[in-house]
């Protein structure tokens, strides 16, 4: 579904990703894990359009998506729930959810996603008509994802989705992850929560200074001497 | 009854103020540019009504309309769309110069001597209002004032491209990955500013009697500092400064000694840079102003 060569990106004079290639398949959960700075963020900005590539290629469903802008490739079928969640903090939750349907056309069916979202996390039923910036933390993630949904991805991006959540709202928003996979939506995954992402996903690949440093299925990891040398051994390096 | 006549002339300039400062404020919300040359888009409406002198009321004030709306459309698309990317610095300084090139083209074209218009003279006359002489053209404003806020608001609360707008307003790189058009909500903000001058041109050319091609100028200076006191960035901001400033000037007229009257807006300028002290983010500082994705 998702087919990534040779990906170059650069900021300035400083390289950030050196060459990734990577594959999502069809209702794959794919994780991308390593220590900080290694690219991981830069990985999803590019493929969502949002940084430039300098090299290399990226392909959806077969068909070159490279250089195109970021509002042409949500209506392709890919939405990027970002680092930081970037919700609408001035609009509500209502507003939020609706901005999320906006390159689609058929209402009736939006107002459906959006129940159905609210089903899913029903809190933001709770908080629909209030302005998003009141929102816990663990609430705006919800609502960052469930805006996601509301273009009816194919493909989900999602940018480090535990980051400074209390474990009972990551199992939530994991447990999320996985219904939308059975709704037939794809997920590439950037964690630092190692445990998390391992768990999580049916492929993992190690990022690290901007490099694949190890890839493969996600239960052949754990206590795998390669990858512990991969992961830890980076991130002692980088150090 | 002194302190009443002040307060409508305070609200009335306010108004004008607050029509211009929307005009900078929505174009800075959305695309981090301080146009400048948005007093060249109250100028060439001045023009048109100039140009259109004679011709029946209507057609003068579509044609204004239309000419300062396609003026604003067209500096987007020729001169601040490709460089979209660059720092704010750069499009600050090519709004200058889009200013400048304008001013002259005029300049060439009109000369460089004020010119008088005869625009709605009706509105010259003052009306007795329980004690009160008001003149009709303070009236018009306020009304036309509030209908048109009334209407941006309605346009910002209610319709998917407002929604849109506030979204972009907030967070411009997140608004595109939700799917909001980056053109689209620009050039809409763009057309709306044409909109805003040619209105506060209207003004400006009932009021004075006559155009200049600086006539856009002063008022684009007033324009960019209510959005300041505002909060750069805050679309209502913009208009609560503009009525502050409106007001400040009024007062300033009405209370100063007589013979530094002449320079009122000297003062009101030196009001302004002791308040950026106090408040350096203005009243309704943005939150857009984080750091983008």
């Amino acid at each position: 579904m998702l087919k990534i060569r040779d990906l170059h990106v650069s900021y300035g004079n400083i390289a950030a990703l050196r060459g990734i290639s990577l594959d999502v398949g069809k209702s794959e959960i794919v994780a991308v894990i390593g220590p900080n700075g290694a690219g991981k963020s830069t990985l999803l900005l590019a493929i969502a359009g949002v940084v430039r590539a300098r090299a290399g290629s990226v392909e959806f469903d077969g068909r070159a998506i490279t250089g195109q802008q970021p509002e042409a490739l949500v209506t392709t079928g890919l939405s990027l729930v970002p680092e930081g969640r970037h919700i609408f903090g001035s609009l509500s939750v209502a507003e939020n959810l609706r901005l999320g349907a906006t390159v689609r056309r058929d209402r009736q069916e939006v107002a459906r996603d959006i129940d159905r979202v609210l089903a899913m996390f029903p809190i933001l039923r709770e908080r629909y008509r209030q302005r998003a910036n009141k929102l816990s933390g663990g609430e705006q993630q919800m609502l960052a994802i469930g805006r996601a949904m509301l273009a009816r991805p194919r493909l989900l991006l999602l940018d480090e989705p535990s980051l400074g959540l209390a474990p009972l709202i990551v199992a939530q928003i994991y447990e999320a992850v996985r219904a939308l996979r059975d709704q037939g939506v794809t997920a590439l995954i950037v964690e630092q929560n190692v445990g998390r992402a391992l768990s999580a996903a049916d492929r993992t690949y190690v990022l690290s200074s901007g490099v694949i440093a190890m890839s493969g299925k996600s239960a052949e990891f754990a206590g795998n001497a390669a990858f512990d040398a991969a992961y830890f051994g980076v991130a002692e390096a980088a150090r | 009854m002194i302190v009443l006549q002040n307060l409508i002339d305070a609200v009335s300039l306010g108004a004008v103020y607050a029509l211009a400062a929307l005009g900078i404020g929505l174009i800075f919300s959305v695309m981090r540019l301080i146009n400048f040359a948005h007093g060249e888009l109250i100028m060439v409406g001045g023009f048109t009504l100039y140009t259109l002198a004679g011709q029946p009321l209507l057609v003068m004030i579509l044609a204004a309309l239309l000419t300062s709306t396609v003026l604003a459309l067209g500096m987007e698309r020729v001169a601040f769309r490709t460089l979209r990317k660059a720092s704010p610095a750069t499009l600050l300084i090519s709004s200058f110069a889009v200013s400048y090139l304008i001013q002259h083209i005029v300049l060439l074209a009109f000369g460089s001597r004020a010119m008088g218009v005869a625009f709605l003279p009706e509105l010259g006359t003052a009306i007795d209002l329980g004690g009160l002489r008001i003149p009709l053209l303070q009236l018009v404003t306020i009304a036309v004032t509030l209908v048109l806020m009334a209407g941006l608001v309605a346009f910002f609360r209610l319709s998917e491209t407002g929604l849109q707008m506030r979204a972009a307003a907030e967070d411009f790189t997140m608004a595109r990955l939700v799917g909001v058009k980056a053109n689209r909500v620009i050039a809409f903000a763009f057309a709306i500013s044409g909109v805003l001058a040619s209105i506060v041109s209207f003004y400006l050319v009932a009021q004075t009697g006559s155009v200049s091609y600086k006539m856009g100028v002063s008022m684009v200076l007033i324009a960019f500092v209510s959005s300041v006191i505002g909060g750069m960035g805050s679309i209502a901001g913009a208009a609560l400064g503009g009525f502050l400033v409106g007001i400040v000037s009024v007062s300033l007229q009405a209370y100063l000694p007589v013979d530094l009257r002449p320079y009122r807006d000297a003062f009101v300028f030196l009001l302004f840079v002791l308040f950026l002290f106090w408040r350096p983010d203005g009243l309704l500082a943005s939150r857009a102003d984080r750091d983008r994705v």
